[in-house]
């Protein structure tokens, strides 16, 4: 079963069309990365998936229940932006209170589980207020954890995060998915640390899902490359343009895509006179390949 | 990937919900300043106009009966100085805007936000806000009820009335309180993003402008026919309160309620909540 389906989904905001008849279908138990431009409406159907924003039209199902079943709406932990939290109030507070409102049992376990995971057990006491952004962007988490969702809407989550906190958020949503069978649908435009965690993507554009796919299917998609550096950049460029049919300059380096054979360039390079400093095979990643589909769809 | 066994879920009842929500809502009162700062308010009016318009000459003095501070002797519907007004109806005037800081704050902080992502209905949280509001002003109107019966010591004004319907007055005004709670929740709702007009619209329907001037035009006589609506039943309950005045206003106070809570659920389920 799926853990999300979103079919045909509009929204206006007045004259301005912010989706339009997306699709998008999250797997049970998978980490989806749901990437896009800004305003290219990633928020906008998170919002719509949490009951935030009323759509002009199309559907959306979560495990196969009306995205507003109560029944579903508590196996829905969501961080959309910041966490909804009282500035005065303490952290454990404003956890009681969203515990409260869940209406779970044994909350002090609960809130003393989720605050571990996050590994925020020592700020429990203090004013929300005073936490730093990446604290702030855990508490949410650990909000949104509390009553043991079965799906994870997070918006932006890794925004504000230091090295550390990146890697525990990590951590946290691959055991989640992994051990607990959570589904996790995030949105960020941190694609290098989304890359290393993510079993699916969605790519929206201008309000539509332009490509679905696994984490499998984008590392066959992923051309390779050689990059390499020479003193004399222009003519080397210039050179393998003709013998290669892409061959660009990006981050100081010259990459010839789909070159079969490394040696092979290093010999033509020579033969004109041309020495290669560093040379070196490699797969373009989530980010180059994100920039790719960008400057593909361009115009369309 | 796909997991095997079927998912459950736990479909929370309405009585769950509510109480999850109303916990809330009350720890919020309690631990926020406003509600001591408003109940405390609610005290300070009527101490402040007994001891100064109470006492002195019967020439000057406004109020021949510590009890009028707390309701006029008749239904007044159209008063010709704020004297005349000044009874324990400002309650709803201060308790409007006591709502509106309370929402106000709900969607400043982002609450509303993490709260409707929950199984949370946008009629639980009406209904909550009610309970919680009607609640505080009710709390007001017996903070303004000690401060009267205090201050009409101290002022040395006679304390002469019929128990009953003095009683029937002080709690008719109290059952009011649902009604007036639901109005400013439901008028906080629509005007959500815009805080100070909020507050605003709720001390100028509070101070019952709109009734105030239909009842000049149409006069005391005809007036009753205000009843129906939260300001009249307010002004209804006065000194010669009889038991159909309490009828009155907990059947004026309960519709007005329930009118409220529904358009404010349909509204709050149409419109976006950020």
């Amino acid at each position: 079963m799926n853990a999300i389906e979103i079919r045909n989904l509009s929204k206006t905001f007045g004259s301005k069309q912010a989706v339009s008849g997306l699709n998008m279908t999250v797997p049970s138990g998978a980490i989806y990365g749901f990437i896009g431009e800004n305003g290219s409406g990633k928020s906008t159907t998170e919002k719509a998936l949490c009951g935030l924003l009323p759509f002009n039209s199309g559907s959306i199902k979560i495990y196969g229940k009306d995205y507003l079943d109560e029944d579903v709406r508590s196996s829905v932990g969501v961080l959309i932006e910041s966490p909804g939290c009282f500035q005065n109030y303490s952290v454990w507070n404003n956890m009681k209170l969203q515990a409260a409102n869940l209406g779970i049992a044994n909350a002090d376990a609960e809130i003393r589980k989720v605050l571990k995971l996050v590994r925020m057990e020592g700020a429990a006491s203090n004013k929300f207020k005073n936490c730093s952004l990446g604290m702030k962007q855990r508490i949410g988490i650990a909000m949104a954890l509390l009553g043991s969702p079965k799906l994870l809407v997070l918006d932006e989550p890794i925004n504000g995060l230091d090295a550390d906190g990146m890697r525990i958020m990590r951590e946290v949503l691959t055991n989640l998915a992994e051990n607990h069978g959570v589904t996790v649908l995030i949105s960020s435009h941190i694609l290098g640390e989304l890359g290393k965690i993510a079993t699916h993507y969605g790519i929206i554009r201008r309000g539509r899902m332009i490509k679905e796919m696994t984490a499998a299917e984008l590392e066959d998609s992923c051309r390779t490359y050689v990059g390499l550096k020479t003193r004399e950049m222009e003519r080397a460029k210039a050179l393998l343009a003709c013998k290669y049919t892409r061959v660009e300059e990006e981050n100081d380096e010259i990459r010839v895509y789909d070159a079969a054979n490394p040696e092979e360039i290093v010999c033509c390079l020579y033969e004109n006179g041309i020495l290669v400093r560093e040379i070196q095979t490699r797969k373009i990643g989530l980010e180059e390949y994100y920039m790719d589909l960008m400057k593909e769809t361009e115009g369309k | 990937m796909c997991q095997s066994k079927e998912l459950q879920f736990e479909k929370p009842s309405f009585r769950k919900r509510l109480k999850g929500m109303l916990g809330v809502d009350f720890y919020r009162l309690f631990h926020t300043p406003m509600f001591y700062i408003f109940v405390a308010i609610a005290a300070i009016i009527p101490a402040m106009i007994l001891t100064m318009m109470g006492s002195g000459d019967s020439g000057t003095q406004m109020y021949t009966n510590t009890w009028q501070i707390i309701a006029a002797e008749q239904p007044l519907y159209a008063v010709s100085d704020m004297g005349e007004y000044a009874n324990m109806n400002t309650v709803y005037i201060f308790g409007g805007i006591m709502v509106s800081i309370f929402i106000g704050h709900d969607y400043r902080s982002g609450y509303v936000k993490q709260l409707f992502t929950t199984h949370a209905k946008k009629r639980d949280y009406m209904m909550s806000k009610t309970i919680v509001c009607a609640f505080t002003m009710a709390c007001m109107c017996l903070s303004y009820l000690a401060a009267s019966i205090v201050a009409g010591f101290i002022a040395g004004t006679p304390f002469s009335v019929k128990v009953g319907s003095l009683l029937i007055a002080i709690v008719s005004k109290m059952i009011l309180s649902l009604g007036w709670a639901s109005l400013y929740t439901f008028l906080n709702v629509i005007l959500r993003r815009y805080f100070g007009v909020a507050i605003a619209a709720s001390f100028a329907i509070g101070t019952g402008l709109p009734l105030l001037a239909v009842g000049m035009i149409i006069g005391d006589s005809a007036g009753s026919y205000l009843n129906v609506f939260l300001y009249g039943a307010s002004v209804y309950a006065c000194l010669s309160s009889t038991f159909m005045t309490l009828i009155v206003c907990l059947a004026v106070s309960v519709a007005w309620a329930l009118i409220y809570n529904i358009l404010g659920s349909l509204i709050l389920s149409k419109s976006d909540v950020y």
